[in-house]
């Protein structure tokens, strides 16, 4: 086993198509502008004025009211201009299959999560494409526990859809009206109730946060606010548009760390469209890889309590070292959302997450919520009075690298049996819970099949940027031979 | 045996269907983006009538005009006319009002409006629908897609004018009181704006059904048989006249001081007498509406002229006479110097003017105009059979004088009668006049005679057709 760390894989409950949201497809597609669409188990995702069309949305609408037998559903969106049209498009579906609609407004997905289970609703849907660009937008689908559907119940969903005979309300059960409810106030006191509030309020920290222009500029500011924060508040307008990338990474904290680093804050964070990811810069100005953000949260949260972590294949080995420190172990999922929720349910997780920086904190909820990621580091700062740079700086370094080979669309699996065959012909060592990956001591190259492209992505991590890349093409020589 | 009634209609009227049946969020969703496509990026107006189903629909459309780039401005809950005036006042490049009028609770329909205010014409209804047909629509990126604008000013809006242009009223009855006025909106669109107008003409208003909740009260048009309620109110009340609209407030009927019921064809025979008195002028109609409108415009030397009916034919022609006044016989006013529209608003406030202005009750009003008794009577009949049995009455009527620009309307010594196909539902509509009830009734039931025997021969001759093929067989 590489890194001497016990590491267990979630067996994989369906084949490839269980590729989730959060993986990085969806953008990519975006840049070489085909097949603009997915229809998935992370709900249905596009591009408005393309593949996105409001026919589209009114179906799955009608297709998830069908799948929930009529019940009370919750609507949210983010701040993308077409959300008003797909939020419409949403609410005739649902009214039309005789759904009692909740609307929530702009909000983040993980406030709607927690509205789900105290409204007791039968589900939610969250208009949002969470990181892709302005132009994309998406119905992320939330069932009645606050968890997005897994892989056994989105398939449902979609034969749902595919079938196309949906429920339908005739005029005497029809509602005549949606109802207007806020989710962020509940969110808050939930938050409230997870951390040490008194501790953090206590430190008066200086936080910079970057809302992006969308939902959280209605939760974080407030929450900053409630733990006694200076806030240096930047794109907190949901009347504006994305200033950049709605994705935190150091590609688009540039101006957060300049906010930071002006304004004297013991710490930066950069959110998503939605409230999901979560983006750190320290005190320093450094910006942190978006992988870093699980790991710290890791090393919070084991140092209170020893436990599993739970993240996907494709996140960075950073998370088992840090287990490692503290002697506990990590699991592996599939990669996707649902996928660490449900594993993290199962094995009873402290803490979990993705390397794109969604943070699961159980005392909060089962599932990626950057205001509970906020409150963790925030509660962490003030309990040591260490600065974040030198948590930063605990933790080992890797280098990752990524990588996309366009394939023609028949010969795509054929291409990644071939590899399989090799690698028993080689006798490796590979997990398949998602793709192939294949482990050396010092690193790791990982192989799978896209799901919104004719394409199989690459990503390899290692200690050294020379030996990242010698394992990304010892992948790629596998692949494109 | 005979197919089953779809439940469907799309026509150049619009598209109408049964929620939780044929009218589903998808096609809505596909209209509304035709019609984005058809108007170009602008400002549409929408409204809606009450019904259960509205939210529903209007959410459709919403989504689908957003998408096709349009910015929409949402009156929500109103009358027809009210989208039809505020598509003018605002220089909006279209409308669309989410009403299936008198059709029952669970039907509901898409009725588009042009940039003029009014109906779209034939030539532009058959447009959207090869738009719509041919399934492209235009669809804008989402970083242009605008938002909904909620106007909440409409109704205010609407009253005005009307003041503006009529003022209010005289305080001049026999007595010198305050006019009492019950009105019956139907828990229609009307509900909200109908006793706003009728305080602010400076009225004592005794209203009914005007809880605008979609659930129909009585029966949705204003005829005679549903208006016990409001007749029974009057008298109670005491009131000068009730006033009774349909669920769209676009068609208005009148019941007298003596709480009867005076049937929708006088509204515009009252109205146009308030109008044609103060600015004499043309007046149009349609081929159905009552024979007491001539009378009228002969009193004031002003000529008559008829159309095809539907609001949007009525229109087309008060366009080319550049009438004062017109309408129809359902109750529809139309008064272009207020509202390009059907209006029952504006209808009220003519017709109570005209009590005001001269004095007089509804009874006396009426005992001035010619008497005259008007039957309608509709037959379900499949659309495809509707030819067949016009053409048959055109050639049994033969003798008598005929106008053919909308069905047979047939001018005979007794009266004239009027036989058609429905626009709206597979149906053939009879309507006659004459002097007496019994005359009207005697030509009904002779027309309507000869369209069961004409339909029933057919029956007869598919079912022999069917038989001798299966003795062949």
């Amino acid at each position: 086993m590489p890194w001497d760390i016990e590491t267990r894989a979630v067996a994989s409950h369906a084949p490839t198509r269980v590729e989730l949201t959060f993986s990085r497809t969806a953008i990519l597609c975006e840049e070489t502008g085909v097949n603009s669409l997915k229809i998935g188990i992370s709900g249905v995702r596009g591009v408005v004025g393309e593949t996105f069309t409001p026919e589209l949305a009114v179906s799955f609408a009608q297709a998830f009211g069908t799948y929930l037998d009529s019940g009370r559903i919750l609507v949210c969106r983010d701040t993308r201009a077409s959300g008003a049209m797909v939020q419409a498009a949403v609410f005739s579906g649902l009214l039309a299959a005789g759904c009692e609609v909740v609307d929530l407004g702009v909000c983040p997905t993980p406030s709607l999560q927690l509205a789900v289970r105290r409204l007791q609703a039968e589900g939610g849907i969250s208009i949002t494409a969470g990181h892709n660009p302005e132009p994309w937008n998406a119905l992320k689908f939330v069932r009645s526990d606050g968890l997005y559907l897994n892989a056994a119940q989105a398939d449902e969903l979609l034969d749902i859809f595919h079938q196309a005979e949906f429920a339908k309300a005739r005029w005497g059960e029809i509602r005549g009206k949606v109802e207007r409810q806020d989710a962020i106030a509940h969110h808050l006191e939930i938050l409230s109730r997870a951390f040490d509030v008194e501790a953090i309020r206590a430190r008066r920290l200086t936080v910079a946060v970057d809302c992006c222009n969308s939902s959280c500029s209605l939760l974080s500011p407030r929450w900053l606010d409630a733990l006694g924060c200076d806030v240096l508040a930047v794109n907190d307008d949901p009347a504006a548009p994305f200033p950049h990338a709605p994705e935190p990474g150091r590609q688009t904290m540039a101006q957060l760390r300049a906010v930071a680093l002006a304004g004297r804050a013991d710490v930066g964070f950069a959110h998503d469209a939605d409230g999901e990811r979560l983006g750190i810069v320290t005190e320093t100005g450094e910006m942190l890889s978006e992988e870093a953000t699980l790991a710290l949260a890791a090393e919070i949260e084991l140092g209170r309590e020893v436990g599993l972590v739970v993240t996907n294949i494709s996140t960075s080995a950073v998370v088992e070292r840090v287990a490692a420190r503290h002697g506990a172990s990590v699991v592996r999922t599939p990669v996707g959302q649902a996928f660490v929720s449900e594993a993290m349910l199962e094995f009873g997780g402290v803490v979990g997450g993705e390397g794109s920086g969604g943070v699961v904190v159980p005392r909060v909820q089962w599932t990626h919520d950057s205001a509970a990621a906020v409150g963790l580091i925030l509660e962490y700062m003030a309990r040591t009075g260490e600065p974040i740079s030198k948590l930063a700086a605990a933790l080992p370094r890797f280098e990752m690298l990524k990588h996309n080979i366009p394939v023609e669309p028949d010969r795509i699996h054929s291409l990644l049996q071939r590899m399989h065959d090799e690698l028993e012909r080689e006798q490796l060592d590979y997990d398949q819970t998602d793709g192939i990956k294949v482990s050396w001591p010092d690193g790791w190259a990982h192989v799978r099949v896209s799901n919104t492209e004719s394409m199989i992505r690459i990503i390899a991590e290692a200690e050294t940027a020379a030996r990242a890349r010698e394992l990304l093409d010892w992948a790629r020589d596998r692949v494109v031979k | 045996m005979m197919r089953a009634i779809p439940t469907l209609k799309i026509s150049i009227s619009g598209v109408r269907g049964v929620v939780g049946e044929s009218l589903t969020p998808t096609l809505l969703v596909r209209f509304a983006q035709a019609f984005g496509t058809y108007t170009g990026a602008g400002t549409i107006i929408i409204g809606r009538d009450t019904r259960t189903s509205g939210e529903m629909v209007r959410q459709a459309v919403v989504a689908g005009l957003l998408s096709s780039g349009c910015r929409v401005v949402d009156l929500d809950i109103c009358p027809v006319p009210t989208v039809q005036l505020l598509v003018r006042e605002r220089r909006a490049r279209g409308g669309i009002a989410i009403t299936a009028s008198h059709n029952p609770a669970e039907w509901n329909a898409l009725k588009f409006v042009n940039s003029a205010g009014l109906f779209l014409a034939d030539a532009q209804a058959r447009q959207l629908l090869d738009i719509y047909h041919q399934g492209e629509y235009r669809k804008v990126a989402g970083a242009q897609m605008r938002a909904v604008e909620l106007s909440a000013g409409a109704l205010d809006l609407h009253v005005k004018v009307i003041l503006d242009a009529l003022g209010a009223l005289p305080r001049a009855t026999r007595d010198g009181r305050q006019l009492r006025v019950a009105v019956d909106s139907c828990n229609g669109a009307g509900s909200i704006v109908a006793p706003r107008l009728l305080a602010a003409l400076g009225v004592k208003v005794v209203p009914i059904n005007v809880t605008p909740d979609g659930l129909f009260p009585r029966g949705a048009e204003p005829v005679e048989e549903n208006l016990g309620a409001l007749c029974a109110v009057v008298r109670e009340h005491g009131c000068d006249v009730g006033f009774a609209q349909d669920m769209d407030a676009d068609r208005l009927a009148i019941v007298s001081e003596r709480g009867e019921a005076i049937g929708e064809e006088y509204t515009l025979a009252l109205a146009a007498r308030y109008v044609l008195g103060r600015e004499p002028g043309a007046v149009v109609a349609n081929l159905a509406t009552t024979s007491a409108l001539d009378a009228v415009a002969r009193s004031f030397g002003c000529p008559l002229y008829r159309s095809k009916i539907g609001e949007a034919n009525v229109a087309e022609e008060m366009l080319r006479r550049q009438a004062v006044i017109g309408g129809e016989g359902n109750g529809g006013v139309m008064y272009p110097r207020i509202n390009f529209a059907r209006d029952s608003l504006v209808g009220m406030a003519l017709v109570l003017h005209l009590l005001a202005g001269t004095g007089r009750t509804i009874s006396e009003l009426m005992a001035e105009l010619p008497r005259s008794y008007i039957l309608k009577e509709k037959m379900a009949c499949p659309s495809d059979r509707i030819r067949a049995a016009l053409r048959m009455v055109r050639d049994v009527y033969a003798p008598w004088p005929m106008d053919l620009r909308d069905g047979v309307r047939v001018t005979t010594p007794a009266g004239w009668f009027l036989v058609r196909g429905s626009n709206t539902e597979p149906m053939i509509r009879i309507v006659a006049e004459a002097d007496t009830g019994e005359r009207a009734r005697r030509m009904i039931e002779d027309v309507r005679a000869r369209v069961r025997a004409c339909l029933d021969a057919r029956d007869d001759e598919i079912r022999n057709r069917d038989e001798s093929k299966k003795v062949r067989s």
